[in-house]
């Protein structure tokens, strides 16, 4: 029973390794969240190898949970980071998406009056 | 205005095509010698042509940023060009033009830096929904109790705002809720503020923007955004002539 679990973990791991090598080899993935991903794939993959792992030891001892709990308590952990770590670039990224409108309305305004003042006026664009 | 100070309006307005024409118009009528800035905030509709045609000046965002975005970027129009006031007033048509110089006034009079218009002081008659006045009730309360001052209209969007008060609004609005949350961003940075008994009537056209329904979850929300707000460091105020 363990070894199957083993075997499944283990395939998936790999897949979820290969798929982040890809797409940081395609620069399709920025550093900071393949590092993040890197971690995971290998994490589970340690656990897939390795059942008695120091780690799940430990969690197995805490909690009372067999193995294959440990291994999504884990992966869980990981993705809850991931997650977080989401929220917090979207959130910079709205702030900044915001900046560049209106700094972009605030140019092309001043643009338009000033092609307005130069230009012959039948040369104005818009 | 009368000793020659730069007085800018600024309308935030989304998709208000029927009412903004109106608005700036009457603008223009009782008060000829400021200048209107209409920040149409992404709209789809002739919003923008509409406010143009009646003399007002346009600035267009690329895509909807919500009020608070809107009313951002119409205060940094008016700390780049060194307006003196600025006055906020809503594109659906429900502040009174008239009712403007009653907040220049106590700008004036009084020394502070933002005059809020309010529907609840003095004998003007505001009628809204049992649900819409239980809420702003409860909102008045909280921020009142926040800012040590006796707010009764937070929600108000009428407010005039004296230089300081732009070019602290200029770098830093809320994005949300914009008007209660401004009570507080102006309270944490020691700004003074007032409020002015002033009339407002039915909108013109268009919806409100908070229906009954949601009512109840929007004031769940805003009192989430002042709590929130109340841990945040206070932003540093910007010394006079940095650029804005």
């Amino acid at each position: 029973m363990l070894i199957k679990i083993q075997i499944i973990v283990g395939v998936l791991s790999m897949v979820l390794l290969w798929i982040t090598f890809e797409l940081i080899r395609k620069k399709r993935l920025r550093e900071e969240y393949a590092i993040l991903w890197l971690f995971t794939g290998i994490a589970v993959f340690l656990f897939s190898l390795w059942p008695e792992f120091l780690l799940s030891q430990f969690f197995v001892r805490i909690t009372g949970i067999f193995y294959l709990s440990a291994v999504v308590l884990i992966a869980f952990f990981f993705l809850l980071l991931i997650v977080f770590h989401f929220s917090v670039v979207i959130s910079k990224l709205t702030g900044q998406n915001k900046d560049l409108a209106q700094r972009y309305a605030l140019l092309e305004l001043e643009f338009k009056e000033l092609s307005r003042r130069c230009l012959p006026s039948d040369r104005i664009p818009l | 205005m009368e000793n020659g100070q730069n007085i800018l309006v600024i309308i935030p307005a989304y998709n208000e095509e029927g009412s903004v024409g109106k608005v700036v118009e009457e603008i223009h009528t009782h008060l000829p010698q400021v200048e209107v800035l209409v920040v149409s905030d992404g709209s789809t509709d002739r919003t923008s042509e509409r406010a143009r045609a009646r003399g007002a000046t346009v600035l267009e965002l690329p895509f909807n940023l919500g009020i608070g975005g809107a009313m951002q970027a119409g205060y940094q129009y008016a700390c780049q060009r060194d307006y003196d006031i600025a006055i906020q007033v809503d594109a659906d048509g429900q502040h009174d033009p008239k009712e403007i110089v009653k907040l220049l006034r106590s700008l004036e009079e009084k020394m502070i830096d933002v005059a809020m218009g309010s529907r609840f002081l003095g004998t003007s008659e505001f009628k809204s929904s049992l649900m819409r006045r239980m809420g702003i009730f409860i909102f008045s309360r909280v921020i009142s109790m926040i800012v040590g001052q006796k707010i009764t209209d937070p929600t108000s969007g009428f407010r005039a705002a004296s230089r300081k008060a732009i070019q602290l609004f200029a770098f830093n609005y809320p994005q949300d809720y914009p008007e209660p949350e401004a009570v507080v961003l102006l309270h944490q940075c020691r700004l003074k503020m007032a409020e002015v008994p002033v009339g407002m009537s039915e909108r013109y056209s268009g919806e409100s923007s908070i229906t009954k329904i949601r009512s109840v979850y929007y004031m769940v929300k805003v009192l989430l955004a002042i709590f929130v707000d109340c841990f945040k460091k206070p932003p540093l105020l910007r010394q006079e002539g940095e650029r804005c």
